[in-house]
């Protein structure tokens, strides 16, 4: 007897459609599972024996065999487990289907419990589209299943839930059956969330950070206008506490963003239960051994890398001149374009990587050139080998550079109390919110050349300004549309209409970062 | 080149002088024992080409350089052609034009080559201003403001050319319109480092002069540096050791310079401090002197010989200088610009100094950059032009 269900796969961000064929027909008792599987998917004829015997099913000593069309297609993951099980329930006449077709998503366990598998927000929404109105997904999923409209999403436990639901109220043994239960050994349940090792342990609030006027400014700067920046500084100059206070400053996700951030999340397996929409905005951060794969994405199943999952956020890098040089001259295209494209020969495959750099890096190998306690070990000509080393790949997108100085201790230990990220953070929102509106959406730092100069809206003392600062600085093209968005920020900032005369010095005392650090002279 | 003319028999021992100096590791060791061994340079280049000449009494000379003089001799106008290239100038103790300075050397370098004024190296006040390759922030201001108060005493400024104090050196020289000569440690083939190469062709455009007792095509090496350092303190009248940790080249040029009978001055800092442990140690075990203010320096250099009223009238007239300079400025550029004249800080310490927010701040340091009175130095940002006039007190 042959059955037919309905599941989906997921192909970069984008589900597609999986027609799970299973027919059950006399002979040795064997079981084929053809259409391209992969070993975790070939392995799932020995789950789902198991989930059958289990959940007090009979598992049909006869010739099984599951197709996965369309045939031409690689699949992978273990999402296809609960439709075979339930195929091959309904082709051995042990369920009978109910009218209205089922799309069953969800791993099975040898218990007939259903696991959380990921990517099911995309899979559900193409379901969606193809027009299935009910779909069976992991209790864990729902909440996640339950964002697309359109489509009654029911959550189920065990092999038997989805059975029942399949087989609808007049169902014969389906009622019946039930899961035996497991017997736990470790006693407690095991903790759902495993720790997000890339994420920076909890927030920093600025009110915390002594000192730093100077790099928490740029900081608000280059959050308000999504620059690029560079912070370069000694041990112990508070680098990586400023940038642990960045996600305290990010203004919450739109609702477009949201989505799409929910679906990368959900597809790199990172949506924990019962989250349903993402609202605040991604702030990654990782290690600098990170392989290339790791950083823009692939691996056999092309997952998205660190660069789509701060998609729309921050990709703090700490120790920048320690990433492998192929790293970082891979984020070239995510920060030009905005998007990163993995691809391999089976395939190729577009993310969206639209992220806000914060990069973090010692002036030397040793760490104390420039310092004025600790004296730079760093032979001579090292330091600036070793800053243009990242510099190299990166430079053209960096807006800012700035350079830490180490805080003085009676500052330390100083009563002095600083401005509290709430309060920063709402000026960062304000000035965002002035930059989409006039930008079309973009943040300054995506303004190109010329559309920057026009945002600036300068009037004739400012184009003085910005003409006499060009040429006495020596700028090239480059440093000149630099200056001018982070100008444009700058009155972002303090809510002006046109970049003042004030706004394009202040803009242009941040150091360029093309410029070499003058650390010699 | 200079001194090239009729080819009297002077003349000619000159051109063998030159040809002899410039075979590789020919030093003036070996060079004045062949001319004390055969009676001149071109009686020693005889001697060579036929063959003998080659041992001396008191010197031996290792194979590859007595290969180096058997090429010499047999093609001698190679080193003058290789000079006529480059453009160098020569100066011999033969000439009158050779800096007295350096004749009071035993033995004086038997060649001087040069690019720039020859006549800077006999100005009437020359003092050699040294320190460390790694400078703290500080070291620096105070070079700028030491070699400041030195143009305006008319004093030309010798230094090394290095990274560091030296670059300091030369470069606030010349931001004071002053002249400057640096001794460098190889031949004018491999002029100093070339982070430097601005500036040295920035010394030659105003009135400098870049000088080495190496034949052009000679590497730097290791070991020749310490021995150009004697060259450095013989071109001033004293030397001025700024900041030096207790391993540091500028020890040595200040040794040479006792040695030769010169004046040194060390600037002291604080005890345990390691940028300055050089500082104090020839403050305790030799005769330097400390430097402990820009108008004592200028006494202790016997520069003040217009007496005392007239050196108060420049203290004050530097002062008013900076307050004048002071007054063209904007409220907020010279909070700032006041703070900076004290020493060099960061913008956090501005920040925290004038009371202003971090983007004012920001705005008027790039004003202070754009007029040159400061410049931006690692995370920091020096004095510079006007904010060196006073003594920072």
């Amino acid at each position: 007897m042959l059955a037919t269900l309905v599941t989906a796969v997921v192909h970069g961000l984008r589900g597609e459609l999986i027609r799970v064929e299973v027919d059950v027909a006399p002979g040795l008792p064997i079981c084929h599972i053809v259409g391209l599987p992969d070993a975790a998917l070939s392995e799932a004829r020995e789950r789902v024996r198991s989930a059958i015997r289990n959940s007090g099913f009979e598992y049909p000593l006869s010739r099984i065999t599951v197709n996965l069309a369309p045939a031409d297609r690689r699949k992978h993951g273990a999402a296809y487990d609960l439709a075979i099980a339930v195929g091959i329930l309904v082709a051995s006449g042990q369920v009978r289907a109910s009218t209205g077709g089922w799309a069953l998503l969800g791993e099975l366990s040898l218990s007939g419990d259903v696991r959380a598998v990921p990517g099911v927000l995309p899979m559900v929404a193409t379901l969606a589209r193809a027009g299935y109105r009910r779909v069976a997904v992991p209790a864990e999923n729902v909440d996640e299943a339950r964002l697309v409209a359109g489509l009654e999403a029911s959550p189920v436990e065990g092999l038997d839930d989805a059975a029942r639901l399949v087989a609808g109220p007049r169902g014969r043994r389906a009622g019946t059956a039930t899961r035996r239960a497991g017997i736990s050994v470790s006693g407690g349940a095991v903790a759902a969330e495993s720790p997000d090792l890339t994420a920076v342990g909890g927030s920093v609030d600025l009110a915390d950070i002594q000192g730093q006027a100077h790099a928490r400014w740029a900081l608000e700067v280059a959050l308000a206008g999504g620059h690029n920046l560079l912070l370069i500084g000694s041990p112990g100059a508070g680098k990586t506490l400023l940038a642990r206070a960045i996600p305290g400053l990010l203004p919450p996700l739109a609702p477009d963003e949201a989505l799409e951030q929910t679906v990368i999340r959900s597809v790199a397996g990172r949506l924990k239960a019962e989250q349903g929409l993402i609202s605040e905005r991604p702030f990654r951060a990782p290690h600098h051994t990170i392989s290339y794969a790791a950083m823009v994405g692939g691996g056999p199943h092309l997952s998205p890398g660190e660069v789509t999952l701060a998609h729309g956020g921050v990709l703090f890098l700490d120790e920048l001149a320690e990433f492998d040089r192929d790293v970082l001259d891979a984020l070239r295209q995510p920060l030009e374009d905005g998007t990163v494209e993995i691809s391999r020969a089976h395939g190729s495959i577009r993310y969206p990587a639209r992220v806000q750099l914060v990069a973090a890096m010692n002036p030397c190998r040793c760490g104390w050139a420039g310092d004025q306690q600790t004296m730079c070990r760093c032979p001579h000509g090292e330091p600036e080998r070793y800053v243009r080393r990242v510099s190299g790949p990166l430079v053209d997108r960096l807006d800012l550079r700035v350079e830490m100085p180490r805080v003085p201790p009676t500052e330390l230990v100083g009563e002095r109390t600083a401005e509290a990220s709430t309060a920063v953070a709402a000026r960062i929102a304000d000035a965002r919110a002035l930059a989409r509106a006039r930008n079309s959406g973009r943040p300054n730092a995506h303004l190109p050349g010329p559309a920057g100069v026009r945002a600036c809206r300068l009037g004739p003392a400012e184009r003085r300004l910005a003409t006499e600062l060009a040429t006495r600085a020596g700028m090239t093209a480059r440093g000149v549309h630099r200056v001018l968005r982070v100008a444009r920020t700058i009155a972002d900032l303090g809510s002006r209409e046109a970049v003042t005369e004030a706004d394009l010095l202040a803009a242009a005392g941040f150091r360029d970062p093309a410029a070499t650090p003058s650390l010699a002279a | 080149m200079e001194g090239h003319g009729a080819g009297t028999s002077t003349d000619g021992e000159r051109d063998a002088w030159i040809s002899l100096a410039s075979a590789p590791g020919v030093g003036d060791r070996i060079f004045w024992a062949l001319i004390a061994e055969h009676g001149g340079a071109k009686a020693a280049i005889r001697a060579v080409a036929s063959g003998v000449g080659l041992t001396l009494p008191e010197v031996r000379i290792p194979t590859r350089t007595k290969d180096a003089l058997a090429a010499v001799s047999r093609d001698p106008r190679r080193a003058h052609r290789r000079l006529e290239e480059l453009d160098v100038w020569v100066v011999t103790p033969l000439d009158e034009s050779y800096p007295d300075r350096l004749r009071i050397l035993d033995p004086p370098p038997p060649v001087l080559y040069g690019w720039g004024a020859q006549g800077v190296l006999s100005a009437d006040r020359a003092v050699a201003v040294v320190g460390t390759r790694r400078p703290t922030l500080e070291g620096r201001a105070l070079t700028a403001r030491i070699c400041t108060r030195l143009v305006g005493v008319g004093v030309v400024v010798v230094s090394g050319l290095a990274i560091g104090i030296d670059g300091a050196a030369h470069a606030a020289t010349m931001a004071a319109e002053g002249r400057t000569v640096a001794v460098v440690g190889g031949g004018h083939a491999h002029p100093g480092p070339r982070a430097h190469r601005q500036l040295l062709e920035r010394m030659l455009r105003t009135g400098g002069a870049v000088v080495t007792e190496h034949a052009p095509d000679i590497l730097p090496t290791r070991g020749t540096f310490p021995r150009r350092n004697r060259i450095i303190s013989a071109l001033g009248d004293a030397t001025i050791v700024v900041e030096a940790p207790a391993r540091s080249g500028a020890l040595i040029t200040a040794r040479h310079a006792l040695e030769q009978g010169r004046l040194v001055l060390a600037a002291p800092g604080r005890p345990g401090d390691v940028h300055t442990g050089g500082c104090l140690a020839l403050l305790r075990e030799t005769p330097a002197r400390p430097l402990v203010g820009l108008d004592e320096l200028v006494v202790d250099l016997g520069y003040d010989g217009d007496g005392r009223a007239s050196r108060d009238a420049e203290g004050a007239a530097a002062h008013l200088s900076l307050e004048g300079a002071l007054a063209m400025l904007g409220p907020v550029e010279r909070a700032v610009a006041r703070r900076l004249a004290q020493g060099p800080c960061g913008p956090d310490a501005l920040v925290a100094a004038t009371g202003l927010t971090a983007p004012v701040v920001s705005g008027a340091v790039t004003l202070l950059l754009l007029r040159g009175w400061i410049q931006a130095m690692g995370p920091a940002y020096l004095p510079s032009g006007p904010l060196l006039g006073a003594d920072g007190r």
